[in-house]
């Protein structure tokens, strides 16, 4: 049923504690996204997961089981920091890390994954001869070309143009459709909005949010509104019920009070602006990592 | 293990297939026996420009005998025997007088000496002939720019101590060729102890010579230092590297920091066994083709290897798991120096062990874990034989002390390895040892 069971697992260095007490299930064959400011215990938990490092409590479940050094084989795992061997061809090098992962090199898949990342022809060159994003797509396949049931990316996209990124996006989603988990972690919220099943939230260590982008959203409401004016738009943080205005330039978005009438407020507006057009939503995302990150370091300053 | 395995293939494919390896195989013997070599080749390349020494002799019986000896060498002893060119340089000594200011005399030779205008000068004290009556006017000196590694002055030594016999048996009344090889010189003969075989027949022993009381342990430690410090040293800055570029944490995704560790320190094991097994088997070969077979200790090779195969795992430890506490190449090179500590020490005590293996300092010594693997064999080639239980002794002292490192090394490994940036403190170390 669940891929990964995290069960109120603590991580800490020396007096910092990086996970606290941080309890997750991810069901099988799901994208799992993990969101979070930066340093707010993403890859720490996704290290623990690979056991990398050790909780120093709390337990951890992989495919039904406690997470033991035998489970690696089965796991594919993207770091954050991409690392290859320089010196190395890149089939010579995706093949050694076949060989590292599962005792025996799957070449068809290599030489498939090297045709599907239009990299077939820079398989008999150094590492050290491509780009940075011909490198990021190399591990991935590196990543991946051993067929593991539970993959797990640490920051997948940075780096990577629209290109690419859209042809990992759905390589991603193929896998899925093959059965595979898939857990990454973004700062795009974009990207995990359009393809993540569930969302996971962890701040200062903390899980904050956890759940189906649409229960997320529910819990705040369709709070948000979003206008264009003839001109710029004057006015809108006086206006009563509102409680933060982001200014895109053509656009803006009001967040307002819980229970508050939009009517009043549209009427409000269009006292002091031409409207040209309204949109009564759920908060995106982007918003809602704001709120919570945003919010937090405000009250710790 | 096969993931351990691959990893060293890798380590090993990487490091062999270079041309640097080739290079470095080839490369250093020659750093490390370079003066050797250099002293060899430039045998035959002397400085034969004439050496002009002033003589002064204030006792005026031996001034006459040096120009005779010089002349008498001059003539015949110049010149190479087969070809007749001269290969030695011709001396020209000349005799002056002790002027009342003696200080004077000799500053101004000397500053001849420093405008290459002579090679040398010799003073030789009134009483030299016979120094009891007044020692302070005895001594004989010999001045030049480089006085204590002149030729010349080890010449000058036989014609003058042996023209002082001379004058001191004929003032003593003998006559000299009333005595046969009255300076002939006998010459202790070093001999090794003598054998009993199979049949209980005694064998005699067998002269016993510099090579195989120097060069074979010589060889065999200087051999071991170098494969430690082309088989281990590198993982230091290695390890390193990888985890700056943030290979590791790759890595680490398919294999256990503890299967990392051994398997870069097998790669070196399997690099530094290489490099011996050419250095060994080419050893073997030429001493058998030039006939100095028996001088090859085949009795003492297993325990080198095994010990060699001990040090390398040791050091290996030691350096892989230091080349992860290190942030950068600062920090890798400040390492180094005290990771080297169990090969210098062996290296410092070289000479004092093999002039006495069985001294308590070279006994105990070689039963200390980290300096083991290389004092034994230097106590195991020397030509005297230690008891018997030691090597052994030391054997399991050493593997126990290699697993010790091996344990605490994994504990810093997976601890520090992926730490980027924690200041480099012992401390820090000693805690992720203790901790994990």
């Amino acid at each position: 049923m669940y891929t990964i069971k995290l069960d109120n697992i603590t991580k800490s260095f020396n007096d910092f504690t990086a996970v606290d007490q941080l309890s997750l299930k991810v069901p099988n064959g799901s994208i799992y996204g993990f969101i979070g400011p930066n340093g707010s215990g993403k890859t720490t938990t996704i290290r623990m997961i690979m056991n990398i490092f050790y909780p120093d409590s709390g337990s951890i479940e992989v495919f039904g089981e406690p997470r033991t050094d035998t489970h690696t084989d089965r796991i594919g795992y993207l770091p954050e920091e991409r690392g290859l061997y320089k010196k190395m061809k890149v089939r010579e090098l995706l093949k050694f890390y076949s060989e590292l992962k599962t005792g025996r090199a799957k070449l068809d898949e290599i030489d498939r994954w090297l045709e599907k990342m239009d990299l077939s022809d820079w398989a008999n060159k150094k590492v050290d001869t491509l780009s940075k994003g011909m490198s990021q797509k190399v591990q991935f396949i590196a990543t991946v070309a051993s067929k593991p049931d539970l993959i797990i990316l640490d920051e997948p996209f940075s780096g990577l143009d629209p290109v690419n990124t859209d042809n990992l996006l759905t390589a991603m989603l193929d896998l899925q459709k093959q059965g595979a988990t898939i857990i990454f972690s973004t700062h795009d919220m974009a990207t995990a909005e359009k393809v993540c099943d569930y969302i996971f939230m962890i701040h200062k260590g903390k899980k904050v949010l956890d759940g189906t982008l649409d229960n997320i959203q529910n819990k705040y409401g369709t709070d948000t509104l979003k206008i264009r004016c003839e001109n710029k738009a004057v006015g809108l943080e006086s206006i009563k019920n509102v409680e933060h205005v982001h200014d895109f330039g053509q656009i803006q978005e009001l967040r307002l009070t819980p229970d508050s009438d939009h009517q009043i407020i549209l009427k409000e507006i269009m006292k002091s602006n031409q409207l040209l057009s309204f949109e009564i939503m759920k908060p995106s995302l982007h918003d809602i990592f704001v709120r919570i990150a945003g919010a937090q370091e405000n009250s710790n300053v | 293990m096969y993931k351990v395995f691959r990893l060293a293939l890798r380590e090993y494919v990487a490091a062999v297939k270079t041309k640097g390896f080739i290079i470095g195989l080839v490369m250093l013997p020659i750093f490390m026996s370079g003066s050797i070599i250099a002293m060899a080749l430039l045998k035959d390349h002397v400085d034969t420009r004439e050496r002009h020494i002033i003589v002064i002799d204030e006792t005026h019986q031996l001034g006459q005998v040096l120009v005779d000896a010089a002349e008498q060498r001059n003539s015949s002893e110049i010149f190479d025997a087969e070809t007749g060119e001269q290969n030695q340089p011709k001396y020209l000594i000349e005799l002056q007088e002790a002027e009342p200011d003696l200080m004077t005399q000799m500053s101004r030779l000397s500053e001849r000496i420093r405008n290459a205008e002579i090679h040398a000068f010799l003073f030789i004290g009134e009483s030299a002939v016979h120094p009891s009556s007044n020692p302070e006017k005895a001594q004989v000196n010999y001045h030049s720019e480089s006085a204590a590694l002149d030729d010349v002055r080890s010449w000058l030594r036989d014609p003058i101590n042996n023209q002082l016999r001379r004058l001191r048996l004929e003032d003593a009344g003998i006559n000299e060729s009333q005595i046969p090889d009255l300076f002939a010189w006998s010459w202790i003969d070093a001999k090794g102890l003598l054998t009993v075989d199979e049949d209980g027949n005694i064998i005699d022993a067998v002269a016993s010579n510099e090579l195989q009381s120097i060069a074979v342990p010589l060889i065999m430690v200087m051999l071991m230092f170098m494969m430690s410090m082309m088989g281990a040293m590198p993982q230091l800055s290695a390890v390193m590297e990888e985890k700056t570029q943030r290979i590791v944490e790759v890595i680490l995704g398919s294999i256990t920091p503890f299967q990392f560790m051994l398997g870069k320190i097998l790669g070196g094991l399997a690099v530094a066994l290489t490099s011996t097994l050419i250095y060994v088997g080419g050893g073997v070969l030429f001493m058998q083709y030039r006939g100095f077979e028996a001088f090859i200790p085949y009795d003492i090779l297993p325990w080198f290897f095994v010990n060699l195969v001990i040090l390398l795992f040791m050091l290996g430890a030691l350096m892989t798991s230091l080349g992860s506490v290190a942030n950068d190449a600062k920090d890798a090179q400040s390492l180094s120096f005290p990771a080297m500590f169990p090969m210098m020490i062996p290296m410092f005590v070289m000479f004092p062990v093999l002039k006495e293996p069985l001294s308590t300092f070279a006994t105990w010594l070689s039963l200390i874990p980290p300096f083991t693997p290389m004092v034994m064999i230097l106590r195991l080639a020397s030509p005297v034989t230690i008891p018997a239980w030691q090597p052994w002794a030391g054997l399991v002292g050493v593997i126990i002390f290699t697993l010790l490192v091996v344990w605490g090394g994994a504990r810093i490994f997976r601890a520090a390895i992926l730490m980027q940036g924690v200041p480099l403190k012992f401390s820090n170390i000693m805690r992720w040892m203790t901790k994990g």
